[in-house]
């Protein structure tokens, strides 16, 4: 008679025995395909991350740039007092949705400012219609750039004097600290021709006793320039000073003939220039 | 399912060779009736091969059981290694003729040309293999007078076909390999040897897929074959007796018996 518990104690480890390659075959099918899986869906996961991480550089970036031309922009425009800070502080905002939008603005501003702008000056409004048929709505931040870039260099031929002169120069000349710094200029290199024009900015501002002193230094340095004497009689006229204005223009009639000076001493004489 | 019916399946396997057990399955009885015509030719030799367990000892003795009645055949199932022996075991059955001291193949040759036979006797030779290469030559010049006609059966393996080319590649006219069973082949054979014995019910346990596992351990091997199923149908007694027989399907033949039987016969090696 066979054993049969041990015949079955032999044949149970034979069935575990010849399991253990299918098992190792599953598991190794089931490692690969889950390696494959993990390897397949990580792939796309790090090309979105990139995706996430160059939109947000490229929005850092346009975001970085759109500030910088707001606050040139700003710079620009400041004598108008037009672009209010909270504005300035909604466009990042607004970049960070990935949109261009606020460049849009911009563009809007900069076509506001740039014809009241043009308005003041008519001399200009032919090149300001030409540029602004140049200038596209489109998103990119690099034509708005170039636009802006355009719009600059108009702006030196507003102001002679300071044709060699930087653009931003030029948007400060109304603000007292930008006088003083063409005072700091003119006391570097004592041109007539700085002296002059600070005269004439204190005269519009109404400070009249400065304009008098620079228009009075810049007849010392050169008696000929007929837009000193003038300023200076001007000057000397708002300061009360009308017997002195008419003396000094007499006088400046005799040695140049000037005509500018000669109907200046008329009004001044007639009472139509007070 | 009783007792006595696994136990008669049990014996309906046991390894013995007889001819009653034959089982006529439809390629070995082409096989057979092919050797049956080779007998018939007048060839000097019939050579039948094939590997262990393929039932060439079965043939041989189907053939003498089918012969004996009509011609004269011998059977020698036990190689007779000695010379002396040998032909003196066929003098005494060809020539009726007892010799009580010894002969040497001169004089039995000289016997076989004084002898005048009225019939080729056939003289069967199971496990051709173990006999000695000398012996082997004798047998070979005495099938060339064509007085008598050998049935030879070897092994196939290399060293036995070494002996067939020297001794027997010139002068066998015909040659016969046996083959392990298909997996069909052996269903029938399992069913057919059961139904001989009236096992019905343990004949229709076997089903295809029982039988391609059983197949797939005995890789169609007769004698492989009738030892796994004995000692199937012995553990089947042993459950019946241990009362664990409820345990098993008797439907069908338990898949777990069949390959605890192929431990247990080293089929398989666990």
């Amino acid at each position: 008679m066979l054993n049969t518990n041990d015949l079955e104690q032999r044949w149970l480890r034979y069935k575990i025995k010849s399991y253990i390659p299918h098992a190792i075959i599953f598991l190794s099918v089931i490692l690969i395909l889950s390696l494959i899986s993990l390897f397949m869906n990580k792939e796309p996961k790090i090309k979105e991350v990139d995706n996430n991480f160059n939109i947000h550089n490229v929005l850092n970036e346009e975001s970085q740039n759109k500030e910088f031309i707001l606050k040139e922009t700003s710079i620009k425009k400041s004598h108008k007092q037009e672009i209010k800070p909270q504005e300035r502080v909604e466009i990042p905002k607004q970049n960070n949705k990935m949109t261009i939008s606020p460049s849009l603005d911009f563009m809007r501003q900069m076509q506001e400012n740039t014809q009241t702008y043009f308005e003041t000056n008519p001399e200009h409004k032919p090149v300001k219609k030409e540029k602004s048929h140049g200038v596209k709505p489109t998103p990119k931040p690099t034509p708005l750039a170039k636009k802006e870039e355009k719009v600059f260099y108009e702006e030196p031929q507003e102001e002679q004097i300071e044709k060699k002169s930087k653009s931003i120069k030029i948007t400060r000349q109304n603000t007292h600290d930008d006088i003083k710094e063409v005072v700091t200029r003119f006391n570097k290199n004592n041109n007539p021709a700085l002296s002059l024009f600070i005269a004439k900015k204190y005269y519009e501002l109404g400070d009249y006793h400065k304009s008098y002193n620079y228009a009075l230094i810049t007849n010392e340095i050169n008696n000929d320039i007929e837009s000193s004497w003038i300023i200076f009689a001007k000057s000397l006229v708002k300061l009360n000073e009308k017997a002195m204005a008419i003396k000094v223009l007499k006088q400046y009639i005799q040695h140049s003939n000037s005509n500018r000076a000669s109907l200046l001493l008329d009004k001044i004489t007639s009472g139509k220039f007070k | 399912m009783n007792l006595s019916i696994y136990q008669n399946s049990k014996n309906v396997f046991l390894d013995i060779v007889n001819a009653k057990d034959y089982i006529q399955l439809d390629r070995v009885s082409t096989i057979y009736q092919s050797l049956k015509n080779s007998i018939k030719k007048p060839l000097k030799m019939v050579l039948l091969y094939g590997k262990p367990g393929t039932g060439k000892s079965m043939f041989l003795n189907k053939l003498y059981h089918d012969l004996s009645t009509t011609q004269e055949v011998f059977i020698y199932q036990t190689p007779i290694l000695d010379e002396s022996e040998f032909l003196k075991t066929l003098a005494h059955d060809i020539f009726r003729v007892q010799y009580r001291g010894d002969i040497n193949f001169t004089q039995f040759m000289k016997m076989v040309d004084l002898s005048k036979l009225n019939s080729t006797p056939i003289i069967l030779l199971d496990e051709a293999q173990l006999y000695s290469n000398q012996l082997m030559e004798k047998i070979r010049l005495l099938s060339d007078t064509r007085s008598v006609k050998f049935v030879i059966t070897l092994h196939k393996t290399e060293k036995e076909d070494l002996i067939a080319k020297e001794h027997f590649q010139t002068r066998i006219w015909e040659s016969i390999e046996l083959e392990n069973a298909s997996s069909s082949e052996l269903k029938i054979y399992i069913q057919k040897k059961l139904m001989k014995a009236n096992c019905f019910d343990s004949a229709n346990m076997f089903n295809a897929k029982s039988v391609n596992l059983i197949h797939k351990l005995t890789n169609g091997n007769y004698r492989d074959t009738n030892k796994l199923l004995y000692t199937l149908f012995d553990l089947y007694i042993s459950y019946y007796q241990n009362q664990n027989i409820k345990d098993l399907n008797t439907n069908q033949v338990s898949h777990k018996l069949i390959e605890m039987s192929a431990i247990h016969t080293g089929l398989i090696d666990a």
